[in-house]
């Protein structure tokens, strides 16, 4: 099999969200010798970046971007270590680690879930804490696995405020830089998010992805 | 009421299972296979069904789907499971007329038929809007003082006193009871003493449903909300609204907001979760009656062409299978002082009307601001008069609901939604009136509605 063909197979288990398909054949052309960055960009997110945009069309749902996020998270644990051994060039990836939860005092998670989901298939590593969790608890998640970005949600008007102590908790104690911020939920504006000091919001989950890659971005050419 | 008690008993000791499992496996896998068993599929063209069929097949699917998976506690991560007899007597007893108010203001909710000749009743208002302290009254009053209003919602309160209110906290409790007794000023001050809410608005939480249920702020001929979590889960937050309302007595409404394009995939499976969740929602929310309120994942409106189509499906299913008292919420796209608002109304109004159920809302602009006023809660309700009054068929409002589309769809596809402006820059604090320009669309729009077909409306 060439390497064209095996790429197709990698790009074809992501789209129907097969994590069995998607372990054997990206080992597959692992073994086979071909470049793991090429797997990488040219397979996993290739397909994954089809799943948005048919996610997007409204061709595809909740359990297909659910089950594809599990299938490129299967190909990234391949492929990721061998790209770090091999210190090969990562300069555009803007991909890192999140901490995501529904905020404390919230019980809403569709939203939550959505962008959880399409982050973890657009190849971010994430830690999603649930529903109702305490500020400190994110604080300190965020802290343990050195997250890049901190995204915390609320649908109920009552419960931004616990967003608003998430940003006060990190500037009180030095943390804010460390971290971006995104906040979301159907009631949260661009103005809010600013008001409170957040790095942004997002009208949709697919727009939130998004949203994150560019805060990566800024974050690593920061100098992290 | 004991067999509440072994339902929670069952939440505490049913089969163990993990969340993701829940969602994927169980959700997602049992209502995708279903809608290959039935067949189920659905035209974007037909909003409104003309298909008895279609309704039925419906309906058993979605009650497979309840008798397989029963209802998962987020709280104990455990599967609360139902038998097919208990279902099926669930369905049995459900309330088929349901009096709400006192006195003169008393009205009596009822199962309605698809195409029924009644004229639906019109519980009016932007539900759990939020809402600054000092325009709470006049908003409220904005749809207490519209004759064509039956029953009452009320707003969430984003502050007490000047203090910010936050959930599951003393200021939750502080917000109930301040939103409920200026709720009953402004029904007093209406004339209208007695109308029912749907009540507490601020209470988000199961701490502010207990501290509504006291007659001072929430008698027991109110309604209140007893949730369901997506999808066809509970947790013990809301089990307790359910207990909260064993002795007490307040009404109970249920209240599944299942995601067209989420865990159920396209629309049909999305519908056959909603007939699930009514099914299952008498007995772990004992709903008293239905809240139809699906939204959509990425617009939430209920008022996009999928919405609809479920709303339109499921109440026609119950209403040809199992009659059900279903009250229908509108959260449309857009705010006050749009057109958009008034189109998107009247076609939820429409259709609802038709297919069998009462009218709730409208909560404009997705009820996220406080952009509502009551003058779109009069042209819902006089909409569905209209209907009734015409006897407009089946086929008739899919007609007109495809005109209505045709001209509100846009919106759907705006960066920033169609917010349209808050309810202190529509109406006149003052005079309590709609101010010109928004009364004028309102008019023309009418005109519109007339010239589409609905003849009726006055």
């Amino acid at each position: 099999m060439d390497t064209q063909a095996m790429i197709e197979d990698i790009r074809k288990a992501i789209i129907e969200g097969d994590k069995t398909a998607t372990t054997y054949a990206t080992q597959t052309a692992l073994d086979a010798g071909v470049n793991a960055l090429t797997i990488l960009n040219q397979g996993l997110t290739a397909g994954i970046d089809e799943v948005g945009d048919l996610f997007e069309q409204g061709e595809y749902f909740l359990p297909e971007l659910m089950l594809s996020g599990r299938a490129m998270q299967a190909g990234l644990g391949l492929v990721k270590p061998i790209i770090e051994a091999q210190n090969l060039d990562q300069s555009n990836d803007d991909t890192g680690t999140v901490v995501i939860a529904t905020i404390q005092s919230d019980i809403h998670d569709i939203g939550k879930n959505l962008v959880a989901s399409m982050l973890s298939a657009g190849g971010f590593t994430v830690y999603d804490l649930g529903v109702d969790v305490p500020v400190q608890t994110i604080v300190a998640k965020a802290k343990e696995v050195k997250a890049d970005l901190i995204a915390v949600s609320a649908l109920l008007t009552t419960s931004q405020p616990f967003m608003r102590d998430l940003v006060d908790i990190l500037n009180a104690t030095g943390a804010r830089d460390q971290y971006k911020v995104m906040v979301g939920g159907a009631s949260v504006t661009p103005e809010y998010a600013e008001k409170i000091g957040a790095d942004g919001t997002s009208a949709n989950a697919v727009e939130a992805v998004r949203l994150a890659h560019r805060l990566i971005h800024e974050k690593h050419g920061m100098g992290k | 009421m004991s067999k509440y008690y072994d339902l929670i008993y069952r939440a505490y000791h049913g089969p163990m299972l993990g969340e993701e499992d829940w969602d994927l496996e169980k959700v997602a896998g049992t209502t995708s296979r279903l809608v290959r068993k039935y067949k189920l599929t659905w035209d974007p063209n037909q909003i409104i069904t003309d298909d008895p069929g279609l309704a039925d097949t419906i309906f058993a699917a979605g009650l497979e789907l309840a008798k397989t998976l029963g209802v998962y506690s987020r709280s104990t991560g455990r599967v609360i499971e139902f038998s097919g007899d208990e279902l099926e007597e669930g369905l049995r007893n459900m309330p088929q007329t349901l009096e709400f108010g006192e006195g003169k203001d008393a009205r009596t909710l009822y199962a309605r038929k698809i195409c029924d000749e009644r004229a639906p009743l019109v519980w009016a208002g932007s539900s759990g809007s939020p809402m600054p302290e000092n325009l709470f009254k006049k908003a409220m009053m904005s749809y207490a003082q519209e004759p064509i209003v039956d029953m009452i919602n009320s707003f969430s309160l984003t502050s007490v006193n000047g203090v910010e209110v936050r959930t599951s906290g003393p200021m939750e409790i502080a917000a109930v009871r301040r939103e409920m007794l200026m709720a009953r000023s402004v029904l007093r001050e209406a004339g209208r003493p007695g109308m029912a809410v749907l009540a507490a608005a601020s209470a988000v939480s199961e701490l502010g449903d207990l501290a509504a249920a006291n007659p001072v702020y929430m008698p027991p001929t109110d309604a209140h909300l007893v949730p369901m979590l997506n999808e066809l889960k509970m947790d013990n937050g809301n089990l307790s609204r359910a207990v909260n309302g064993i002795e007490y007595g307040v009404r109970n409404a249920s209240l599944p907001c299942v995601i067209v394009g989420g865990l159920g995939g396209d629309v049909p499976g999305c519908a056959v979760i909603n007939v699930a969740s009514f099914i299952l929602a008498n007995l772990v929310c004992l709903a008293d009656y239905h809240l139809l309120h699906p939204i959509h994942v990425r617009h939430v409106a209920t008022s996009t062409r999928g919405v609809m189509w479920v709303e339109n499906i499921v109440a026609q299913a119950f209403a040809r299978n199992a009659p059900a008292i279903i009250v229908t919420d509108s959260f449309p796209k857009s705010g006050a002082m749009t057109r958009e608002l008034l189109y998107e109304t009247a076609a939820t109004a429409i259709l609802s009307t038709v297919s069998g159920g009462h009218l709730e809302g409208p909560a404009a602009a997705d009820g996220a601001a406080n952009h509502s006023s009551g003058l779109e809660a009069r042209l819902m309700g006089e909409v569905g008069k209209a209907v009734t009054q015409q006897r407009l068929s089946l086929r008739e409002a899919n007609e007109m609901v495809l005109k209505l589309l045709a001209k509100y769809e846009h919106i759907f596809e705006l960066p920033g939604g169609n917010p349209g402006l808050s309810f202190d820059q529509v109406y006149d604090l003052e005079t309590l009136k709609p101010i010109p320009a928004w009364k004028a669309m309102y008019d023309e729009v009418k005109v519109e509605l007339r010239e589409m077909g609905l003849t009726a409306l006055h």
